[in-house]
């Protein structure tokens, strides 16, 4: 009887604090794991390893360029650091055009370190699974544009299963009313993102705050992503403004349909009640009675 | 023979005085919460005049009752698929303008005000709105023929008049007017019923009440279209509609409906008819000049033992078929055939019976002497300040003969009744104008009576309701048996 009192008592101390250690090397485990994953899901839109620059700079061999405590300590807030005046980040700053390396979610200190690890194992791989996509060089032809004509307006759907382009963007010219304002213009895209290898990079990762979680488990293909670089670079060359006259005809649009609809419902309802004791009264007033 | 039994009434307008005390009645215990302000489910009219809502008569806007079309009886203000098309704007409602817009007085302000050179006044206030209004109309607004002259001459049953019948109805001094009474005709056909889209309304299977379930209303409105009376109202508070219930909760512990029990004139008579539903819909498609022969061929001979055996079959209550036997209403309906419906051109069978009015007879005036004098012993009904024919339309379908009958037959009565306690008539030609008026004494005698000297029991004749029998139309009386009590409002489960 007694032992089982006690035998149950040190089982009942014992428990929580084993859950908590087992917890707590899971947890690193899955954070040191995770560090291809999330480079992949969070970096590849911006960074390569050997593949060159994108919008952010070739982080082959980083290491040898700063040291350890400045790259994790950047890795946490890069705006930070570039605020306090650091002479290498603000020149980061300038060769990427003034974009500043956002926040990223879900960075902290173990973490950083783990990407700094993965980074230098991985820049000494001749060829890092990190190059880059190896996107096509060969010409976009017609039929391409065409192709990512389709992918955008969502007439053929993405093989991943992500929600088509135009639910939330818009490409000038492309449909009558324009696409989803959610998202930015992306008429002159392929400017903004400095060409073909910058935008199929990003269209592989897409990494911004509202289009990552909806594109983490549903990547768009290379095909796709050409066809659709197709299409941005031929709407960009036609050299289009950013469409803002759609939304004034968007809206035109819809006040002429709402007086359409109204001067249709009172025809529709013509012979409707309209109230007798008014009008009976006031035709007397006027004499006609 | 599907033989039913239903609450009947008959309002005796040559008794009214037009004091409004039903209206004040009912609307104390019914009409007086938050969304019914408006609502008169009694109402007293001035007639000739346009009522309440104005001009409620005119079926061409309002698109109220029944009307033939190919042979067959369709409502006027919607058929089944223009019912589901208009669901969600029913185009044939009345406007709040056309009731009136409800109002008090700023009271307060007597009080409150602050000192001026002049009295403080109460200013009307919206009941809808709470914001001081610029009163144009009330449902009385042509009481007396008041208001405007405009009210009175909008009367649509003026359309059966000649221009000079018109004319002459408004002279200064051939003025009449007499009151109209109206509350829920509670119909053999009710054309309510059968436009609401949720079968929220019905009529009660025990005494053909007409009633509209709280529960199931959806406020649709498609009644408020459909009566030709607009005795069904739109609650805006709690968005259902509301109706004359006849005081239903009285009459089942052998009340009189409030407005029948504070009538001061007495002109009320409440009694259960039995009639034949089984030939509702054949008579209801009868051409106009038959449909009041129609819907008297309806209600039955409660003396029958045939009707009371059949009565009997279809679960009518042996003391309701004593009650039947009873009813003043059918004297005056049936065997009298005093008492007409208002606008049966509606089709809508209204259970409601109206005594036409005695009105004075147009006098002239001969060099100083007023002549209102004729061998013609019925002269003054041809003469009458109100036309036959203008009650024909309001109360006989158009039929004036019908009219004419039942105030020949008032007429004769009087007359008899003269004869006997004044003496200044003749028994002679007393007794001729009964013969010509197709009454005999006794009958005189009965009319008489039921008219001037009637008392409570007389007048209201309120059968057993046996609810106890009814509600096993609706419910088993039984479901709860074997069970606790009336159910629990959290059932009680095991444990804590």
């Amino acid at each position: 009887m007694l032992d089982w009192i006690t035998g149950k008592g040190f089982r009942n101390s014992l428990t929580p604090r084993v859950c908590a250690m087992v917890a707590l090397l899971i947890g690193t485990a899955a954070a040191q794991q995770d560090a291809g994953t999330f480079f992949k899901q969070n970096c590849t839109s911006c960074h390569t390893i050997g593949g060159g620059r994108l919008t952010g700079p070739d982080l082959k061999d980083v290491g040898s360029r700063r040291d350890r405590a400045w790259l994790v300590q950047f890795l946490q807030s890069p705006k930070a650091m570039i605020d306090s005046g650091d002479l290498y980040a603000t020149k980061l700053q300038q060769e990427a055009r003034g974009v500043v390396m956002p926040n990223i979610a879900g960075m902290n200190p173990q973490q950083a370190q783990a990407l700094v690890d993965m980074i230098s194992t991985e820049s000494k791989l001749p060829r890092s699974q990190f190059a880059g996509m190896q996107i096509s060089d060969r010409p976009l032809t017609d039929q391409d544009i065409a192709k990512g004509r389709l992918v955008f307006l969502g007439e053929q759907q993405l093989s991943g299963g992500g929600p088509a382009c135009i639910s939330c963007h818009t490409v000038k010219g492309l449909t009558l009313l324009g696409g989803g304002r959610l998202g930015p213009d992306l008429t002159r895209v392929y400017e903004r993102l400095q060409g073909r290898k910058g935008l199929a990079a990003w269209l592989s990762s897409p990494a911004s705050p509202t289009m990552a979680p909806v594109f983490k488990d549903h990547a768009i293909q290379p095909e796709e992503v050409l066809s659709l670089v197709a299409l941005f670079e031929d709407s960009a060359k036609r050299g289009g403004q950013d469409d803002t006259t759609s939304l004034l005809n968007f809206f035109l649009l819809g006040v002429g349909g709402m007086v359409l609809g109204l001067i249709s419902l009172d025809a529709l309802w013509k012979t409707r009640f309209r109230g007798v004791r008014r009008s009976m009264v006031h035709k007397n007033d006027r004499g006609e009675g | 023979m599907n033989v039913r039994s239903q609450v009947s009434m008959v309002f005796h307008l040559d008794k009214c005085i037009g004091c409004h005390t039903c209206s004040i009645a009912c609307k104390n215990i019914w009409t007086d919460r938050k969304g019914t302000e408006y609502m008169w489910w009694n109402n007293v009219e001035t007639k000739p005049g346009t009522g309440f809502p104005t001009r409620w008569e005119d079926q061409e806007r309002y698109k109220g009752g029944w009307e033939k079309k190919n042979g067959d009886l369709q409502l006027r203000s919607q058929n089944k698929s223009s019912a589901l098309f208009n669901i969600f704007h029913n185009p044939n409602q009345p406007t709040l303008d056309d009731y009136y817009e409800p109002w008090t007085y700023d009271y307060q302000n007597l009080f409150n005000a602050p000192e001026g050179a002049d009295q403080p006044t109460a200013k009307p206030i919206s009941m809808v709105t709470g914001e001081y209004i610029n009163v144009e109309a009330g449902p009385n607004w042509d009481d007396d023929l008041g208001g405007s002259p405009v009210y009175a001459q909008n009367d649509p049953n003026l359309e059966s008049l000649t221009p000079e019948q018109r004319e002459q109805l408004f002279a200064t001094e051939r003025l009449v007017f007499f009151y109209f009474p109206r509350i829920c005709n509670h119909c053999l056909n009710p054309s309510c019923v059968a436009a609401c889209p949720s079968g929220a309304l019905y009529k009660r299977g025990e005494d053909g009440i007409v009633l509209l379930d709280q529960k199931r209303c959806r406020g649709w409105r498609a009644c408020v279209a459909a009566c030709p009376y607009k005795k069904t109202y739109f609650n805006w508070s709690t968005g259902k509609s509301e109706k004359c219930i006849l005081c239903f909760p009285r009459l089942e512990t052998g009340q009189a409906p409030a407005c029948f029990h504070s009538c001061v004139g007495r002109i009320r008579y409440l009694g259960v008819l039995l009639y034949d539903a089984a030939r509702i819909e054949e008579v209801a498609k009868l051409p106009d000049d038959q449909l009041i022969e129609g819907q008297r061929s309806l209600i039955l001979d409660p003396f029958d033992p045939e009707v009371i055996a059949a009565a009997r079959a279809s679960g009518v209550h042996d003391s309701v078929i004593e009650s039947a036997q009873k009813s003043p209403v059918y004297q005056f309906v049936k065997v009298w055939k005093l008492a007409l419906p208002p606008h049966l051109e509606y089709r809508t069978f209204p259970m409601l019976f109206y005594v036409p009015p005695m009105s004075p007879v147009m006098a002239s005036q001969d060099g100083g002497v007023i002549d209102h004098v004729s061998g013609d012993l019925f002269h003054d009904i041809e003469q009458s300040r109100v036309p036959v024919a203008y009650l024909a339309k309001l109360l006989g379908a158009g039929q004036e003969n019908k009219v004419r009958y039942a105030l020949r037959k008032q007429k004769a009565v009087r007359w008899y009744r003269r004869a006997l306690t004044v003496g200044d008539v003749t028994m002679e030609v007393a007794s001729r104008m009964l013969a010509e008026a197709d009454c005999s004494a006794e009958e005189a005698e009965a009319i008489y009576q039921l008219t001037s000297l009637c008392t409570f029991e007389d007048r209201f004749v309120i059968p057993p309701m046996h609810r106890e029998e009814a509600i096993q139309m609706m419910e088993d009386p039984l479901e709860h048996k074997a069970s606790a009590g009336f159910g629990f409002v959290s059932a009680p489960h095991r444990g804590m």
